[in-house]
Parts: C-alpha cells; sequence; structure tokens
C-alpha cells in the first residue's frame, strides 16, 4: 500500500505512535477527533451519570452541593464543545474528502493544528476540576456576575475561558479548512446540486461556526479580563448582565444548529441507502439546510424571555422562532416521503436514523411550544427545557452520530461491526433514553428547576426522578454495549470490500479502509450518486 | 418481530406516562395552579399549543411506523433491489412547506392576543401594591410601601393587583411561583416587573429558578395571600425587632451556617466573636468575604438593608443562647 508521499518521509515518522502524531492525513485526523471526542463523551456520560444518581432519590448526599455544580457545568461544556462538535469534525474530516472526490483538505497541517488545538482545549477544560476553589461552577452558559471574579473565586473558571477559547480557535480553523474544500477540491462533474447532503451539511455547518465563534470567544475574553485585569465590561450598572446573555447566546443559539445539521446531514445519506430509494427532494433538503442556518442567527434571545425583554422584542424573537419550524418540518416530510415505498434494511444506521427522525420530532415540537413565550415564562430554567434540548440533542443528534458510526464503520475500519450487539445497543438507547428524559417534561411542569443538586418533594415527583435516573442507568449499559461492540469489530470483525451497503456517494468508491491517497482516479460526477451511476453501467456493461 | 417490539414499547411507555399523570394532576400534564388570570392566561396557551403539537406528533409518528412497517423489504426482495427510483414532487413539497407556515403563522398571531391577559395589562394603572423584591444569595427580600421588610414569604392582599419590581443583589436570580404566574429574572443593575393579581387566598410555594450559586436548589420563597385585615395585622407583626431578626436570621443566614449556626456549607459560627459584634457583623455582612481555608465564601447577604435590619439581626442573636454563647466543642472548620 505504500504510496510516494510515503516514500518520501523521514523514517522516524514510520513508528506506529509517531505515525499518528505527525499524521497530517485527513482520514486519520478524522479518526483522531472522532476516537478523541468519544473518550470525552465517556467523561461527560459519566458525569451525567452521577447527577442521575444524586437527583435518583429526595434529599440525597451522594454528592456535595458545590461538587453538583461542576459536574453540571462541565456535563454540559464537555458535550458541547468535547463531544459533539468535534465528533461532526471528525466525521467531516475523514469523509467530505472522500465524497467530493479530494485526496486531502486543502491545508493538511493547518487540520492537523486543528485536532491539536482541540485535544489541548479539551485537557484544559477539564483541568477546571483541579482548580484551587473547585472547577467552574455556573453552568455551560456561565452567566455573569455568577462567574465573575467576586462570586466565582479561584481558577477554575478561568480554566473554562481558557479551554473555551482552545477549542473555539481548533473549531474555526476546521471550519476555513472544510469551507475552502468543499469550494474548491471538488471531482469534476460535481457541481453544487451534485454534492452529498452531508457534504451541504458540513459546509452550513463550517460557515455558522466562522459566524458565531468570533463572539463567544470575544464574550470570554472580555470575562477574563474583568476577572483577572479589572476591567467592567460586563458590570452591573452598565447592563453587563444582559450584555453577556445577548453574546453568549448569539452563539449558543446558532451552535445548536451546528450540532444538529451535520447530524441531519448523515440521515439524509442514511435512509436513501437502507430505503434502496433516493432522498426526496434533493433540493428541498439542501436548501432548507441553508434555511435553518440563516434562521438560527435570529432567534437567540428566546433564551432569555424571562429577562424582562420588552414585548416587541420577545414578539420577534417567538416569530423568527417558529419559523425555523418550517424548513425544519419540511426536512422531517421529505425523510419520511423518501421512506414511502421503500425496502427498508434494518440494519443500525437505519434503526438509528429512524430513532433519530421519531426522537428529533418531539424535540422541535416542545421547541415550538417554548417558542410560544408566555409559555415560556413557565417552562424557562425547568426541566421541560433539560427534556426539551436533550431530545434535540440527543434523541437528534447522539441518535445521527451513532447512525453515522455504524454506517461508516466498515469504510473506516475495514470490517463489519456485530449486528446483533449493534442492535442490542439501539432498543437501550431507545428505551433508556425516553425513560430518562420523557419524565422530565412532566417534572418541569411540575416545578422542578434545573441545575438543583436535590429536591424535597416525595410521591410522583420523586418517582419521575427515578425512573428518569432508572432511564439513564440504560443509557450507560447500552453504551457499553457500543465500546464493546467497537473495539471487538475493529479488532477481529468480518473484512469487507469498497461498498458493502451498496450506497451511493463517492468515499464507498475507495477502498475499505481507503489508500493514504484516498483514490488513484474519480469517474467524472453526472449525478448527486455517483456509486449508483457507476453500478448502473457496469451492469449494463455486463448485459 | 419487530412490528411487535415497537408495538409493546410505545404502549408500554404511553401508558406508564397515562398513569403517571392521572396521578399527579394536576401537576403532570400541565403548568400547575392556574390562580391568578395571567396564570389562567398561559395555562390555556399551554393546552392549545400543546394539542396543536399532540396533533403534528400523532401524524408524523403514526406515518412513521406506519411506513416502517409498511415498506420494510419482504424476504423474497433481495438487499440489492432497489425501490422506485422517485426524486420528488414539487407540488406536494410546496405544500407541506406551505401548511406549517399557516398553522405557525396562525399560531404566533394567537400567542400575541394573549399577551395583555399574560402580562395583567392595564394594572399599572389601576390602584395597586407595589412591592420591592431584592434577591440575595439565597433568600428573597421583599419592601413594603409602608417601609416594612419581611424575609422570603411574601404577603399579599387577595384581589388587589400587584406589581412585583425584581431585581438581584449579587448574581442573577429568578424569582418563580409556578402556581401563581410565569418566572421573572432579578438581574442586578435591573429592575424587572411582574403584575397579577392574586384570586386565592392560601400559601403558594415558589423557588429560585436561575442558577445562582451553592445553596441554588435551597432558595425557597413563599406568596402568602391574605385578607386585607389579616394582610395588615401579619406585615405589621412582622415588623417587630425580633421577629425580623428572628425572619433574617432564618432566610439569610441559616441558609449556610445551619439553624443553630453550627455550619454547613458555611463555617460554624454560632458563639463566633463577629457574630456577636453588631459593628463588625454588619461591616461582614455589607462587604461578604472570601476566605481560602473555607469551602466558600461569604457573599455581601446585607448588601440593602435598611438599618433597624441590621439591628433586629443583632438583637435576635443576642436573644438566643445557641447563638450568642460558643459550644464548647466546636472548632471553626469548613463545613460541607
Amino acid at each position: 500500500m505504500s504510496t510516494r508521499s510515503e516514500a518520501l518521509a523521514p523514517t522516524w515518522k514510520e513508528g506506529s505512535v509517531t505515525s499518528w502524531l505527525t499524521t497530517a492525513d485527513h482520514k486519520r485526523i478524522g479518526i483522531l477527533y472522532i476516537v478523541t471526542s468519544f473518550i470525552f463523551f465517556g467523561a461527560a456520560g459519566v458525569m451525567a451519570m452521577l447527577m442521575r444518581i444524586q437527583l435518583s432519590h429526595a434529599n440525597s448526599g451522594f454528592l456535595t452541593k458545590g461538587a453538583y455544580n461542576e459536574v453540571v457545568t462541565m456535563h454540559g461544556t464537555a458535550m458541547v464543545f468535547l463531544f459533539v462538535v468535534p465528533v461532526l469534525a471528525g466525521f467531516g474530516n475523514y469523509l467530505v474528502p472522500l465524497m467530493i472526490g479530494a485526496r486531502d483538505m486543502a491545508f493538511p497541517r493547518l487540520n492537523a493544528a486543528s485536532y491539536w488545538l482541540f485535544l489541548l482545549g479539551g485537557l484544559v477544560l477539564l483541568s477546571s476540576f483541579l482548580a484551587d476553589q473547585g472547577g467552574a461552577q455556573c453552568g455551560w452558559t456561565s452567566y455573569t456576575p455568577c462567574s465573575s471574579e467576586q462570586f466565582s473565586p479561584g481558577h477554575g473558571q478561568d480554566l473554562w475561558i481558557l479551554g473555551i477559547h482552545l477549542t473555539g480557535v481548533a473549531s474555526i480553523l476546521g471550519a476555513i479548512n472544510f469551507i475552502v474544500t468543499i469550494h474548491n477540491m471538488r471531482a469534476p462533474g460535481m457541481t453544487w446540486m451534485r454534492i452529498p447532503l452531508f457534504t451541504w451539511a458540513i459546509e452550513a455547518y463550517s460557515v455558522l461556526l466562522v459566524l458565531v465563534l468570533p463572539t463567544i470567544a470575544a464574550a470570554a475574553t472580555l470575562l477574563l479580563l474583568d476577572r483577572q485585569a479589572g476591567t467592567t465590561f460586563f458590570a452591573p450598572e452598565d447592563g453587563g448582565p444582559i450584555l453577556w446573555q445577548h453574546m453568549f447566546w448569539f452563539f449558543g443559539h446558532p451552535e445548536v444548529y451546528i450540532m444538529v445539521l451535520p447530524a441531519m446531514g448523515i440521515i439524509s445519506e442514511v435512509l436513501p441507502v437502507f430505503s434502496r430509494k433516493p432522498i426526496f427532494g434533493y433540493k428541498a433538503v439542501a436548501f432548507s439546510t441553508i434555511g435553518i442556518a440563516f434562521a438560527s442567527m435570529l432567534v437567540w434571545a428566546h433564551h432569555m424571555f424571562t429577562i424582562g425583554m420588552p414585548t416587541y422584542l420577545q414578539a420577534f424573537f417567538a416569530a423568527t422562532s417558529l419559523a425555523v419550524a418550517v424548513p425544519t418540518s419540511v426536512k422531517i416530510f421529505n425523510w419520511l416521503a423518501t421512506l414511502w415505498r421503500g425496502h427498508l434494511i434494518f440494519r443500525a444506521p437505519l434503526m438509528f436514523a429512524l430513532g433519530f427522525l421519531g426522537l428529533f420530532t418531539i424535540g422541535g415540537l416542545t421547541g415550538i411550544m417554548l417558542a410560544v413565550f408566555p409559555f415560556d415564562y413557565q417552562a424557562q430554567d425547568s426541566y421541560f427545557v433539560v427534556a426539551h434540548m436533550h431530545y434535540v440533542l440527543f434523541g437528534g443528534t447522539v441518535f445521527g452520530v451513532f447512525a453515522g458510526v455504524y454506517y461508516w464503520f466498515p469504510k473506516i475500519t475495514g470490517r463489519m461491526y456485530d449486528e446483533r450487539l449493534a442492535q442490542i445497543h439501539f432498543w437501550l438507547l431507545f428505551v433508556g433514553f425516553n425513560l430518562a428524559f420523557l419524565p422530565q417534561h412532566l417534572l418541569g411542569l411540575m416545578g422542578m428547576q434545573r441545575r438543583i443538586y436535590t429536591y424535597t418533594q416525595g410521591g410522583i415527583f420523586e418517582w419521575y426522578n427515578v425512573i428518569s435516573s432508572i432511564g439513564a442507568l440504560l443509557m450507560g449499559v447500552a453504551m457499553l454495549v457500543f465500546l464493546w461492540n467497537a473495539v471487538a469489530s475493529w479488532r477481529s470483525g468480518r473484512r469487507v470490500g469498497p461498498d458493502p451497503w451498496g450506497a451511493d456517494t463517492l468515499e464507498w468508491y475507495a477502498s475499505s479502509p481507503p489508500a493514504p491517497n484516498n483514490f488513484d482516479s474519480v469517474p467524472y460526477v453526472t449525478s448527486a450518486r455517483p456509486l449508483r451511476d457507476l453500478r448502473l453501467r457496469l451492469q449494463e456493461r455486463e448485459t | 418481530m419487530l412490528r411487535k417490539l415497537v408495538a409493546a414499547v410505545s404502549i408500554a411507555v404511553l401508558s406508564a406516562f397515562a398513569a403517571g399523570s392521572a396521578f399527579a394532576a394536576p401537576g403532570g400534564l400541565g403548568p400547575p395552579g392556574p390562580d391568578t388570570p395571567s396564570g389562567e392566561a398561559i395555562s390555556r396557551l399551554y393546552w392549545i399549543v400543546l394539542g396543536l403539537c399532540a396533533v403534528v406528533f400523532v401524524l408524523v409518528e403514526t406515518a412513521l411506523i406506519l411506513f416502517i412497517v409498511r415498506f420494510r423489504r419482504r424476504h423474497d426482495t433481495p438487499e440489492s433491489a432497489e425501490g422506485p427510483q422517485i426524486h420528488g414532487n414539487t407540488r406536494l413539497e410546496i405544500i407541506w412547506t406551505a401548511i406549517p407556515a399557516i398553522i405557525l403563522a396562525a399560531l404566533a398571531i394567537f400567542t400575541f392576543t394573549q399577551i395583555p391577559a399574560v402580562q395583567a395589562r392595564g394594572v399599572e394603572d389601576e390602584a395597586h401594591l407595589t412591592v420591592r423584591v431584592e434577591a440575595h444569595q439565597f433568600y428573597w427580600e421583599y419592601r413594603y410601601p409602608g417601609g416594612e421588610t419581611t424575609v422570603n414569604t411574601l404577603y399579599l392582599p387577595v384581589d388587589e393587583p400587584v406589581e412585583l419590581e425584581l431585581t438581584g443583589m449579587d448574581v442573577i436570580h429568578s424569582w418563580w411561583v409556578p402556581a401563581l404566574t410565569g418566572k421573572m429574572d432579578a438581574i442586578p443593575g435591573r429592575i424587572n416587573s411582574l403584575r397579577f393579581v392574586p384570586e386565592t387566598t392560601g400559601d403558594f410555594e415558589g423557588k429560585c429558578a436561575e442558577l445562582c450559586g451553592v445553596q441554588h436548589a435551597f432558595m425557597p420563597t413563599t406568596v402568602s395571600v391574605l385578607s386585607r385585615d389579616d394582610f395588615e395585622s401579619t406585615l405589621a407583626a412582622q415588623q417587630e425587632t425580633l421577629a425580623l431578626g428572628k425572619a433574617t436570621w432564618e432566610g439569610a443566614c441559616a441558609t449556610c451556617h445551619g439553624l443553630d449556626g453550627q455550619g454547613d456549607v458555611g463555617p460554624s459560627i454560632a458563639g463566633n466573636g463577629t457574630l456577636t459584634n453588631p459593628e463588625a457583623l454588619q461591616e461582614l455582612l455589607l462587604t461578604g468575604q472570601d476566605t481560602p481555608q473555607f469551602d466558600y465564601y461569604m457573599p455581601p447577604v446585607g448588601r440593602g438593608w435598611p438599618q433597624k435590619q441590621f439591628d433586629a439581626l443583632s438583637a435576635y442573636i443576642k436573644s438566643n443562647e445557641t447563638l450568642s454563647t460558643a459550644p464548647a466543642t466546636t472548632t471553626t472548620g469548613g463545613g460541607g
């Protein structure tokens, strides 16, 4: 498998560890991203377990009060910045060049720099736990003045800021790399209406990252200056607490779509292949991605309906938030139509994609409820919101990520995963997830506020919490099944050829796993399904 | 097999929640209460949008399950066999873009019509009671027009419009009494207004909804709605020095230091020299303190207190033997 570029590399780069440390190959960087972010996923998942143990019964003393706030903060921050965004970057890294028929990303070394900055940022963020007066304790939103020097003394909050900066820079560099790659390195014949829908999603993801990440970077810098240099950007007397919220959510809401759009892209790849049909309405799905990305930048203040905003502004942000539901429902309907009259093959990628469809719909609908802002006065900062966002980000994004992991597992490893374990994983996760988060809607309506370390109510209130904790436990077991399956199959799964699924897109044209240079040549692209075109041409030649 | 599994799981989950919700009424399925017109307007809106979403939910999930069952690959169909190659249908897609847009626009307009009721518009023009709410780590101070102060319990006369003016004295808090109306943030440097008309006498439990620090979970408040006569007499009784001092101790101090000053997240302070020295105590309460040997900082809990409240607290401490004399075995170690 040696190629010219490998032959030119110095010999010390051939060691199995150093070759990974020095790699600039987009596939290896993609694998590093995915594996690293899954390790952080495990860490943040353990934090979630700790919280659910603490909340499994009234007046529990499992975690101390300060520790609970640290765990609540770090669970949210790590899931967003260390798992979802980077795991999607990992998929993008591995797949985008393959999907568009390129040999690598536009800037391979910059790509490596992004990964190492992300890893460093993750370690810095987690080191916040070790700070002298405890880790950051003000939630992943780190509202001021809670996060100011006076109310969060010690360096936990400073390490949180530094971690956000490092992972943010990593994401911006990665996003620029994706944009340049997608715009300039597509195979001959691959026009914008022929690029795979996952690549469309990564394009939208990257543009959003470039537009909004600088805002959180600026906000975090100002907060750091307030804490360490005595400036007063977020001083209460000048409206600082509200300024922070605007800056945070101007980033924070598009961030939700940064986390959801690529998962939607994965769904748009998986559904057609396992229905044996083309995607229903390619253009509608592609343009709704752009529509969601655009609208997502106009809705941020719906996180702030209870700050005492003028009513006309609340009405504006309610209207824009409801408007996002239009392109989103277009996607749902197009996906359903893709299934219609297909020959559904219930392998793990399709199971998780269908799980995404069912669960994301619930998260989307509760999103509509929350956009109706008088109801938000009751639901804001309650467990109703916790349930809503987990239906979007776990039922949606994480189920999408697992669909992608199983779908591309044979491509990345050259081996097939164990289908039986994957089905067990799906059902455990699906049941566990709903047990964990459905009751939280009801808890929120009963008045359980977010981020509390304990409660005193018994009865049905406590029972809902018990059910939720049991669900979380099932999710944990499901993850262990997945881990076992991934490790065992990577080592000794059945070997597969380039295209085990009969798929549509160019990554399946490369060998499994692909050669370092990806392709020796790429067929001229004549539609959005170049591989199917190739299969048909071969069949014609045979007959 | 798959069909049976899906059916079994959905039936089990749905019936579990139906049973649970029936138990929990009225708390499980909708916002609690409502005991004010504003709360009623919110609940009405909730049930309407819930109904709308339920219809969409049933339609989408039914289609999904139906397609899963109906269009699964039959055993006699090879895996490579393709379904019909349908690339889209512009008319259909326009229809299912337009219908949600129309429904959502209608929902938005209906929501806007409910705003005056939710915000109790018009109350500001009528004669009404204005109470200032000062949120602290980790208690609520209520200041009434006559200069009265209560801690953690808000007394209101029934059937009289009230306007709360909320502000934060340290970090952001959020005042939430679910049975009365929606929440409103109490933000430092800013005064937010919340209006409603309590129509039922009784006690209504509330809490802080915005993460505000280590004792966020224990920042309860009670709204006690009384007849006009009871309101006046109770409020007056609360202004008596020892009563105010006791309420202040229990609300502001005991949350972190324990009811007997024995220590909790804050250190043990019973009999502490600062506690029994009114000037030093007032100084500490106004500035707060961050002592490295303790797990948590002392917030400036006394910000905004009238002098009579400092005096009342000191008087109460002096009157309470457990607090004013040091227990023999106590050390000033960090609690927790």
